[in-house]
């Protein structure tokens, strides 16, 4: 690694980048501070123990199903008449999302630091269902904090969650809500260890879910290289708070010859339409009234990217013009759900449909020998209702 | 460091003092600052004047919807500047501290933050989710010395003692004592446990500490004030009184009442 990877991560204070511009921090109350730094020792010590990566490759390939396969969408590449897409299928993992892979390894984390309790927060409820069954898995109580919108709309991950053994606590509102209770929870009880779903709030979380979800790039590199001679020359993922892309991206962020494409809900589009300011624990883009008391953002139909904010990486990031970041609407969404439903026979979560449907517009005027990799972060199990309700009719 | 400070923490009457804390604007501008003049006729000796964001992280139940009802009332950061402003014109010999959390304070933005503060007639400011390690409280209690305020610092029972002592050595005013781990409003502080606490920053510190969290009657503020602190802070209990009572409309005179009831209970410190 140079002086000048942009795969340092962030310095000791959790930053990333330096001076006015510098993104991230920790900005929490007193009282979880001594949390954090120990959390942040604990993850440094992990990382150089090679018995302990061992046990987070053996459950990553015995307990998730790792590697995911690399899928060649050959229908969907005919379909659009230009570049080759590829499927990074995160949604064949356990528990049908990329978001078991951090929940494995903050567990594995936290029983290695003596923590015998465990607070989640989710949107889409693929955190709390990932979380709750490594928690069963590894006989650890855990609370999951979701808001009540978003518990009404995948109820399907709330049961799995229940049968695993974990409880839940609903609050009014939706991601961001649910972020700020557990923050609360976890100041009322920092002996235990907080599940944190995405690469957001203070340091050392970004950095922690960052390195667990980079094995989605290392793993794209590796069979890329073994199917198609090459690497991608294009990486296209979702962001809500953003760990999915980030795990995505992660490994090929010094090599500016495969282009990245960060797609995030039209409606909380923080990298797009927001402006730096610190809240949950970070600094970073959001979507915030002018005076900075207010989170905002309006909803999408993707829960799990439905955030006002995102993570610090990407902000900084984005000020480096090293990624590009756009969005998509909730039509595009549905249409690019649609079509590859029709064309490859997946019915994927509508989150990586936000991807999805950046693909289609980019795929169309590429040659035939250009990579694309799309994340399909999620299946869409978790979605069949509200698809049903906004496009059903289009499918009879 | 505020002289202000200063001057009321030498004072020995009162020997424990009331610390006070009210959202500004809550439960409406003019309201709010009716309660906090007849809170500073009932014996408190320094105001905490609470400013309210939407993802505030250690707020219980009672203050988080005062904040929310500020927020919905359009009153801003600058409206509560000028709330401070007022109550400073209405008594010169009370502590006053703008409390809240770092994003709208960044917003505002710092520089001009300190300065509206100071013009305003304010001592100090407590910013609960900005501990030393972030850039922007490194700026903020920079500017604040600059104008010889205080930033006032959080102690936790989470909080071991070498970070005590690096957080003693950027303190002034004096220190907020957190009784117990958890939001606003929540669990009850032991006195015990409390007065243990008292002894071990005192171990690290000369500077005066008020103990807040978990106080929540006129009998638990005096058995907190014997734990050796110099000051017990009150915040959940009073922005509940005043929920309770919004239709009453003697509520500014009923809410000195209730509070003269903490401050007797404390002038049988010592």
């Amino acid at each position: 690694m140079t002086k000048n990877s942009l795969k340092s991560g962030p310095d000791e204070l959790g930053y990333y980048g330096e001076g006015e511009n510098a993104m991230g921090g920790m900005a929490v109350g007193e009282t979880l501070m001594p949390a954090l730094h120990e959390l942040n020792k604990g993850f440094e010590d992990a990382i150089k123990d090679q018995a302990f990566l061992d046990e987070y490759a053996y459950y990553c390939k015995h307990y998730i199903g790792r590697p995911s396969p690399l899928y060649f969408a050959e229908n969907l590449t005919k379909n659009l008449g230009g570049a080759k897409i590829l499927f990074k299928q995160e949604h064949l993992n356990h528990t049908g999302s990329h978001k078991i892979n951090n929940s494995l390894f903050q567990i594995l984390l936290a029983r290695r630091m003596g923590k015998k309790h465990l607070i989640c927060e989710s949107g889409a409820g693929q955190h709390y269902s990932a979380t709750a069954a490594v928690a069963a898995k590894f006989n650890m109580p855990l609370i999951g904090v979701m808001g009540e919108i978003d518990i009404k709309r995948v109820n399907q991950n709330i049961i799995k969650a229940k049968h695993y053994g974990a409880k839940l606590k609903s609050v009014p509102g939706s991601l961001k809500e649910a972020i700020t209770f557990a923050i609360k929870t976890w100041t009322s009880n920092p002996d235990y260890a907080y599940i944190i779903g995405s690469c957001v709030s203070s340091a050392p979380f970004p950095k922690i879910v960052t390195f667990a979800q980079s094995i989605i790039g290392k793993e794209i590199r590796e069979q890329s290289m073994a199917q198609e001679g090459k690497v991608p020359d294009m990486i296209v993922g979702c962001l809500g708070g953003g760990s999915n892309f980030a795990g995505s991206i992660y490994e090929f962020l010094d090599e500016p010859s495969v282009k990245k494409i960060g797609v995030e809900a039209a409606e909380t589009a923080a990298l797009s339409n927001g402006t730096p300011g610190i809240m949950q624990g970070m600094k970073t883009y959001m979507l915030q009234s002018n005076d900075g008391s207010k989170s905002l953002g309006g909803s999408s139909l993707g829960a799990g990217i439905q955030y006002f904010s995102v993570g610090p990486m990407h902000s900084y990031l984005k000020n480096l013009k090293a990624v590009d970041y756009t969005f998509a609407t909730d039509k595009e969404i549905l249409d690019a759900y649609k079509l590859v439903a029709k064309t490859e026979g997946i019915s994927a979560a509508l989150e990586p449909m936000a991807g999805a449907a950046e693909v289609i517009k980019q795929a169309k005027d590429k040659s035939k020998d250009y990579l694309i990799c799309l994340s399909l972060c999620g299946r869409g199990e978790k979605d069949l209702d509200t698809i049903q309700e906004h496009i059903g009719k289009d499918f009879e | 460091m505020s002289e202000r400070l200063k001057k009321i923490f030498r004072s020995n009457n009162p020997k424990t003092k009331l610390v006070a804390y009210f959202v500004g604007c809550y439960p409406d501008y003019k309201t709010s600052l009716e309660l906090i003049k007849k809170a500073i006729d009932n014996g408190v000796s320094v105001i905490e004047c609470g400013y309210p964001t939407s993802e505030a992280s250690a707020e219980g139940p009672v203050i988080k919807i005062a904040h929310d009802k500020v927020l919905e009332n359009g009153d801003t950061l600058k409206d509560i500047i000028k709330l401070v402003s007022e109550i400073r014109n209405y008594n010169q010999e009370v502590g006053i501290v703008l409390m809240g959390y770092i994003a709208n304070l960044y917003k505002y933005p710092i520089s001009k933050f300190v300065t509206d503060i100071s013009d305003a007639g304010a001592d100090a400011c407590l910013v609960v989710d900005a501990p030393h390690e972030l850039k922007e409280e490194n700026i903020l209690r920079e500017e604040l010395n600059k104008k010889s305020l205080s930033l006032i610092k959080l102690i936790a029972p989470t909080t071991d003692d070498n970070r005590l002592k690096d957080i003693v050595s950027i303190s002034s005013g004096f220190l907020y004592q957190v009784n117990v781990s958890g939001v606003t409003g929540d669990k009850s502080a032991n006195e015990i446990d409390v007065s243990n606490f008292v002894k071990r920053i005192q171990k690290s510190t000369k500077l005066p500490i008020c103990s807040g969290f978990g106080i929540k009657s006129p009998k638990d503020a005096l058995k907190i004030a014997n734990t050796g602190c110099q000051g017990v802070i009150v915040g959940s209990a009073f922005v509940k009184y005043i929920q309770d009572n919004l239709e009453d409309k003697n509520l500014p005179s009923n809410l000195g009442k209730y509070i003269s009831t903490f401050t007797k209970e404390l002038q049988r410190t010592g």
